[in-house]
């Protein structure tokens, strides 16, 4: 006997509500469906109708999480087309910003893996930690969501001294924190035996379903856009790119603390060695007729635009491509064969933040055609219950 | 293998097939292909040159025809193969049997250009809601957006 659960589409706290649509044996997903589109804003469309500068805006408001990969992406990839060169400080002082919002949305994610799993203390410490790294972003842009820090040309403020300094002690506090989360695997074995096994996908899996991110990083692919395609002043700065063997959900946690750990030392990095002079160069009202492609490694994986200029102040073409949407072919291979109970764990674990509002679920009884609404709560207290039965996986072991 | 490397054994493969390269910066590549060989181009690219990652699928509209841009990367450069179809007859194969993960990007593009994909394993809509009227491609260029007028409830006439 099957039956079909659709899950979504409408879910206030969704960047991207999505729907999709399980077929079930019992317990487990025999296949997925996925259906986009429920919030397409024809941001391709209107950014052709909006000039260079206005555009940044416009690009940083796709996401709200990392907003300033969007307006990074698409700000480098028109000075390439307007040929100018923004000065050293401001490319540092972007990029410093680009790493502040990497550990920002890790910690997130951190926070609403261990929620899914039942873990909700760690939930607690991360989101708490998590205000740091939000303050320092408050201080050096002004702002806590949308930093609008870009302009064409470099950076729109400067730091000082005591900023530098405050930066540098808020640092030292996540670092003691993210240690801390290390060693809180080898602590908690229940949190690594729920998570471990879940989600399964192999590395020929996320090769063909062009995977990023974390998600591809986590099946033992080094991919990294700051590695392989160095943008900014990524060549010069030393990191290691962070990847894991186990394919699944543990291995996602894995990656993030890692990438985490490597984000510290970036930043450190770039505020000792922050260069001297202007943060902004002017930029040009119109770019020549000419075609770039910007990419840039986003908290979620690889952000791609190809922006064409047709010599006016506004672009003939902007294309945009989320790292989510690539992530979600392999996320229908991960919720295959998977449980139910598992939905909320796996699908958290691309980091799409679904699993934050209520009432997502609706149960379809293959035999009546009944449908349930059930609330996430439910579905969370069913999962737990799962594992409450489940016997413990043995031979998970936490990698650190 | 860097980005000459890559230009010349792509040209030992393709032979007269790659109609045209360029290499406007570092590891950024574009290469032309006809229409009829864009599926064995993207084979040569994914089986001998390790372009195994596609990132996304851009479509414009220039004129006459529509430009179809497949943006590939791997570790050591990025490569963009670009074909061009008639708009008279927007016919391309789909790429799913090399790459399935182009499946998302070939529906967006049937979606947004009225582009016809061919044999792709799952032709429906993408990101147009249900209800969309027919024959309306928002990204081409000759279509604009008008609001329907308000109608407000109780609204004196």
């Amino acid at each position: 006997m099957k039956f079909t659960v659709p899950i979504g589409p409408q879910h206030p706290a969704l960047k991207e509500p999505i729907s999709l649509r399980m077929t079930l044996e019992g317990e487990v997903i025999r296949d997925a469906d996925i259906r986009l589109g429920y919030n397409h804003r024809g941001l391709e469309k209107l950014a052709e109708e909006k000039t260079w500068l206005q555009n940044i805006y416009v690009t940083e408001r796709i996401c709200g999480i990392c907003s300033h990969s969007h307006a990074t992406c698409y700000t480098q990839g028109v000075e390439k087309l307007m040929e100018i060169e923004p000065p050293k400080r401001g490319i540092y002082l972007r990029f410093l910003v680009a790493e502040l919002e990497r550990v920002h949305s890790h910690l997130l994610w951190l926070g609403v893996a261990g929620h899914e799993a039942g873990f909700d203390t760690f939930f607690m410490y991360t989101w708490r930690d998590r205000e740091v790294v939000m303050d320092i972003l408050e201080m050096v842009s002004g702002n806590r969501v949308h930093y609008a820090i870009n302009t064409l040309g470099g950076v729109r403020r400067d730091i000082d001294d005591l900023q530098k300094k405050k930066i540098l002690d808020s640092l030292a506090i996540l670092r003691r924190r993210t240690e801390f989360y290390l060693k809180i695997g080898a602590n908690e074995p229940s949190f690594v035996a729920r998570i471990a096994g879940v989600g399964r996908l192999s590395k020929e899996d996320a090769l063909a379903l062009c995977a990023v991110g974390p998600t591809a990083r986590a099946s033992d692919i080094a991919q990294d856009v700051r590695k392989d395609d160095p943008y900014g002043m990524y060549a010069e700065v030393p990191f290691e790119v962070g990847t894991a063997t186990t394919c699944d959900v543990l291995g996602r946690v894995v990656v993030r603390v890692k990438e985490l750990m490597q984000s510290y030392n970036i930043i450190e990095f770039l505020l000792k060695n922050l260069p001297d002079g202007p943060v902004a160069v002017r930029a040009p009202r119109r770019a020549k007729p000419n075609e770039v492609v910007s990419r840039y490694e986003a908290p979620r994986g690889e952000n791609i635009h190809y922006i064409r200029s047709n010599g006016t102040d506004k672009p003939e073409r902007l294309k945009v491509r989320a790292p989510t949407l690539a992530n979600y072919p392999a996320t229908v291979v991960m919720l295959r064969n998977g449980f139910i109970a598992d939905i909320p764990l796996i699908f958290a674990a691309i980091d799409p933040c679904i699993c934050c509002a209520e009432r997502t679920v609706t149960l379809v009884d293959g035999r009546s055609g009944q449908e349930n609404v059930v609330l996430m709560s439910e579905l969370r207290r069913r999962a737990q219950e799962r594992w409450k039965k489940a016997p413990p996986k043995k031979d998970a072991v936490w990698p650190f | 293998m860097n980005d000459t490397e890559i230009i010349e054994k792509a040209k030992a493969l393709l032979g007269d097939k790659a109609l045209e390269f360029s290499h406007p910066a570092l590891r950024r590549i574009f290469l032309k292909v006809d229409p009829n060989d864009l599926l064995k181009a993207v084979e040569v690219l994914k089986k001998d040159l390790g372009f195994a990652y596609l990132a996304t699928v851009s479509g414009l509209d220039v004129g006459e025809s529509f430009e179809i841009i497949y943006h590939f990367a791997n570790a050591f450069s990025q490569l963009n193969l670009r074909t061009q179809v008639p708009k008279a007859n927007p016919h391309v194969e789909s790429i799913c049997p090399v790459i399935p993960g182009a499946i998302l990007y070939e529906r967006e593009l049937q979606d947004m250009f009225g582009l016809v994909v061919d044999h792709i394993p799952d032709p429906r809509p993408l990101v147009l809601p249900d209800g969309w009227p027919a024959g309306n491609y928002p990204l081409r260029k000759d279509w604009k957006y008008e609001r329907p007028p308000e109608k407000i409830p109780g609204e004196k006439s």
